[in-house]
């Protein structure tokens, strides 16, 4: 029975706690954005300063009728929206938020949270693809070019911290950045984290490089023939994968729980995960778009040499100032 | 021949290219007001575009032949809703050219001081909108929209307190202006317009020198001299174009020959072009609020008795022409006469009209985002298109 | 390369020092209807008839300038004729079409119609919209008037007679 618990109750905990904290990551970006922009933002709904707001609004989403577009494949349509939020959740379960206080401490840690993450686009094509609705289809297509196009240098600049560390352990590579955070490395660490927020906001179709959505202003976006629930579970894996990569680069580049130890490890990492996440608020909210033609030519053009350049200078780098040394 | 082409989805053009028939509008977010384009795209191309119009007509010319002289200026702020007070102030021009009506000094400054203070509010609302088609609506865009809206704000919030009204004021009537300043309402001015020259600087920031911003708007939606003058577009359009053609400096009004401001002109024509032209003209028009508040006679705000009854302005048997430069452009009304209290023929040039005229003839050969980058860097107000 | 990353970082900073510096500004949001703002003197709010302060009777005369003045004609009146003076039999006004241009107060003789610093009559059914002739009274007796009055607005506007005395009212009046 103990045994049973144990097995299912961590992950029980981990996916609430995550459900919870992202459901309330959407109040703080609606008030940071409305700070941003002289206003206040939702007020009214657990007055004041609206701590009720997403739980209203969930509430409303689950009342909100379900509509099903009669040709639309149902299958992959009913689908697409879980396809879509598993992945998400299930990077979560390879991230040590503290010293031995991860779900699961795998050997390839980093290679296992890469390769799910990359999922997403699955669901993405299939809400695209099931809606049956021309413009979904093409916007479902632009998307996932615009995010492949990405994943190649997202991945390779993940990868300089592990060159680095000499490990693909997550938690070999927050210990290695005792000394310094990698983000703070001269010239290599600065690109490269740099380097990976752009790169990572574009994966993730945020301003400035979400001319997926923009879509709607003409046409519609991969998810306009989605209501209710389902529109909720997208938008919800949408930030949860976007948190998702904030507490990824926490890992690789801020040094992830450290300086903190014991009980405080896991509120340093949240804490720092949060100060990412409100760059990239704070990021949407002072940028318009690009066009989706400088998107696709930044990706090829400019963010996958740098990546290959950085990647083969922090090899260089490890084989000549360490000796090589490193597993 | 636009509703057979919106029928069929998809036809094939040469090459084999699928091209593909889209209608935008009347209805979408892109915030201009109710127009409709029906575009042929190749890919991402637009390849053609049919403009539809139409959806906001109001009959405002029968109204003009239907209201007294008295009662039209009011409805007339209606053409031009962004830019009511240059709207109104066009209509008792021609009247007055027509009835050889003499407007005291004093007016004269203050319909200056209303046609500068609007064209400010204009471009605010131009800004603010056109950010936010090219940004989105849940992002940079949307904080420059609400940015530019809030100093928009503090200027209704003067002519709030100087008519009354926030948008349709009714401020002008034939013989001069309807209402005077109030008490303190200067002092308050001065601080206004001082606090949104400073907010300027905060949209520059915000904007120049981005090359995002950049991209989305240099080289994008060129117009060529002589595409301006063929078309007859005007105003920053056709500042952006290269030719200095300002109506209150080719043909001053109601004394705007006592005010020292400069003319922008850029050569590009394109919508970075107009841009600048227009963040050029928010800054000389504060500079012309600030001239004629110093400057300000005393002196009475109209030369025709106040108004008392409907029927009270006769003018006589005549026809003229009346132009102004208003935030868009030459807005201008033809004012036929037969010696009634209400006009024969009124007629509307409307800016946006002739302006919007040159989309169909620029948007072939850009991206589908470019479109309503194009459009807002146009500026068009549909209450003018349709009158 | 090494100049537009370089360019890049500065718009970037620029722009997100601008959001910055709004951040740390206080909202202009009014949290209406808690707090409102204050109505100008001269607010065109919701339209009202008047009694004289001094004798209690009604002003309005039923000259039906309003009625001819108005441009969508959303009034309607009806003189009733009496012994010292004329009153309002019937008074109707069609708020939901009102433009809200003034100029009916324009025009009155009397200063009986005017306009009201308040704006919210946010109804269920628009029939409650079309006011009375007992509406627009008790309209008037419950919220602040404007400034603008027939009178006051045909002084501001007249030119001045000889000796200038109007002309100074004209620079001054209103506040």
């Amino acid at each position: 029975m103990s045994d049973l618990l144990w097995t299912v109750g961590p992950p029980f905990i981990l996916l609430n706690g995550v459900v919870i904290l992202i459901t309330y990551l959407t109040l703080l970006e609606r008030k940071f954005a409305a700070r941003l922009q002289s206003r206040v933002g939702p007020y009214r709904v657990g007055h004041p300063h609206g701590w009720l707001q997403p739980i209203a609004d969930a509430l409303k989403l689950m009342l909100k009728e379900d509509i099903v577009p009669a040709a639309a494949d149902r299958g992959v349509y009913n689908l697409a929206p879980i396809v879509f939020l598993v992945p998400a959740f299930l990077m979560y379960a390879a991230i040590p938020f503290a010293p031995g206080l991860g779900l699961a401490d795998l050997e390839i840690g980093i290679l296992f949270v890469l390769a799910v993450s990359s999922l997403e686009v699955i669901g993405l094509f299939m809400c695209g693809w099931g809606s049956n609705n021309k413009y979904a289809l093409l916007s479902a297509m632009r998307a996932v070019n615009q995010i492949i196009s990405y994943e190649v240098p997202f991945i390779l600049l993940a990868l300089v911290p592990v060159v680095l560390a000499g490990s693909l352990r997550l938690a070999d590579i927050v210990d290695a950045q005792a000394g310094l955070w990698y983000a703070f490395y001269p010239v290599l660490g600065w690109l490269t984290f740099a380097s990976f927020v752009i790169v990572s906001l574009a994966s993730e179709n945020r301003i400035p490089f979400d001319i997926v959505e923009a879509e709607s202003e003409l046409v519609a976006g991969f998810r306009v023939e989605y209501s209710g629930m389902k529109f909720a579970l997208i938008q919800l894996a949408e930030f949860t994968h976007l948190f998702g990569v904030a507490c990824l680069a926490t890992l690789l580049f801020l040094g992830g729980w450290r300086p903190a130890t014991g009980a405080l490890g896991p509120v340093v990492f949240l804490l720092k995960a949060l100060a990412l996440f409100v760059l990239i608020i704070w990021v949407r909210w002072s940028f318009i778009r690009i066009r989706v033609d400088q998107i696709l030519t930044l990706s090829w053009k400019l963010f996958l040499p740098v990546s290959l350049g950085l990647l083969l200078a922090a090899a260089v780098w490890v084989v000549v100032a360490r000796g090589g040394s490193g597993g | 021949m636009a509703d057979a082409a919106a029928r069929s989805v998809i036809e094939l053009g040469y090459g084999g290219n699928e091209r593909l028939v889209m209608n935008m509008g009347p209805q979408h977010p892109s915030a201009h007001g109710v127009f409709r384009m029906i575009l042929t795209l190749e890919g991402e191309t637009i390849v053609a575009v049919d403009p539809i119009i139409g959806y906001l007509h109001r009959c405002h010319e029968k109204l003009g032949e239907t209201l007294t002289y008295v009662q039209y200026p009011s409805i007339a702020s209606k053409t031009d809703y962004v830019s009511a007070m240059t709207a109104e102030l066009c209509y008792v021009r021609a009247a007055e050219v027509v009835g050889q009506i003499e407007v005291p000094k004093r007016a004269q400054y203050l319909r200056v001081l209303a046609a500068e203070l609007q064209r400010v509010a204009s471009h605010c609302l131009w800004l603010g909108t056109w950010c936010m088609d090219m940004g989105g609506a849940l992002g940079g865009g949307a904080t420059l929209f609400l940015y530019c809206f809030r100093e928009r704000e503090t200027i209704l919030d003067l002519f709030e307190a100087l008519t009354g009204a926030r948008l349709l004021y009714g401020f002008h009537q034939i013989g001069g202006t309807r209402y005077d300043l109030p008490a303190g309402w200067d002092a308050t001015c001065r601080e206004t317009v001082a606090q949104v020259e400073e907010r300027l600087d905060e949209y520059e920031a915000l904007l120049e020198g981005n090359p995002i911003f950049l991209v989305r708007a240099q080289g994008v939606g060129v117009i060529s001299p002589e595409l301006a003058q063929e078309v007859g577009v005007s105003g920053p359009l056709l500042r952006g174009s290269g030719i200095a053609h300002d109506i209150r400096r080719a043909e001053p009004y109601s004394s705007y020959e006592d005010f020292a401001f400069d003319v922008p002109v850029e050569a590009a024509g394109d919508c970075y072009a107009r841009y600048r032209v227009r963040m050029v003209e928010f800054r000389q028009s504060i500079r012309i609020v600030r001239q004629v508040l110093d400057g300000l006679p005393q002196g009475p705000i109209s030369s025709r008795p106040g108004v008392k009854s409907v029927a009270q302005v006769k003018l006589p048997k005549g026809e003229a022409y009346a132009r102004v430069e208003s935030a868009r452009g030459e807005v201008g009304i033809y004012l036929v006469s037969e010696g009634a209290t209400k006009p024969y023929r009124m007629k509307w040039r409307g800016a946006s009209f002739s302006n919007l005229a040159v989309a169909g003839l620029i948007l072939p050969g850009h991206k589908v985002a470019d479109a309503v980058a194009i459009l807002g860097s146009i500026d068009p107000v549909f209450g003018e298109v349709d009158r | 390369m090494v100049g537009t990353a370089l360019t890049m970082v500065r718009a970037t900073a620029s722009a997100m020092r601008v959001t910055l510096r709004n951040l740390l500004r206080k909202p202009v949001t009014v949290h209406y209807p808690d707090v409102t703002r204050p109505y100008p003197d001269r607010f065109r709010g919701v339209l009202a008839l008047t009694y004289d302060p001094e004798t209690g009777e009604e002003n309005c005369i039923g000259c039906r300038l309003c009625e001819y003045i108005c441009p969508p004609q959303v009034i309607q009146v009806q003189m009733l004729k009496a012994e010292k003076r004329n009153y309002a039999k019937i008074f109707y006004l069609e708020l939901y079409a009102c433009e809200f241009c003034e100029l009916c107060v324009q025009v009155c003789p009397t200063d009986a119609i005017i306009m009201l610093k308040t704006f919210d009559l946010a109804v269920d059914d628009r029939r409650e919209l079309l006011l009375d002739k007992d509406r627009l009274h008790a309209l008037g007796r419950q919220f602040p008037a404007s400034w603008a009055t027939g009178t006051g607005l045909r002084a501001m506007q007249a030119p001045p007679k000889k000796g200038g005395e109007k002309g100074a009212a004209a620079g001054d009046a209103g506040g």
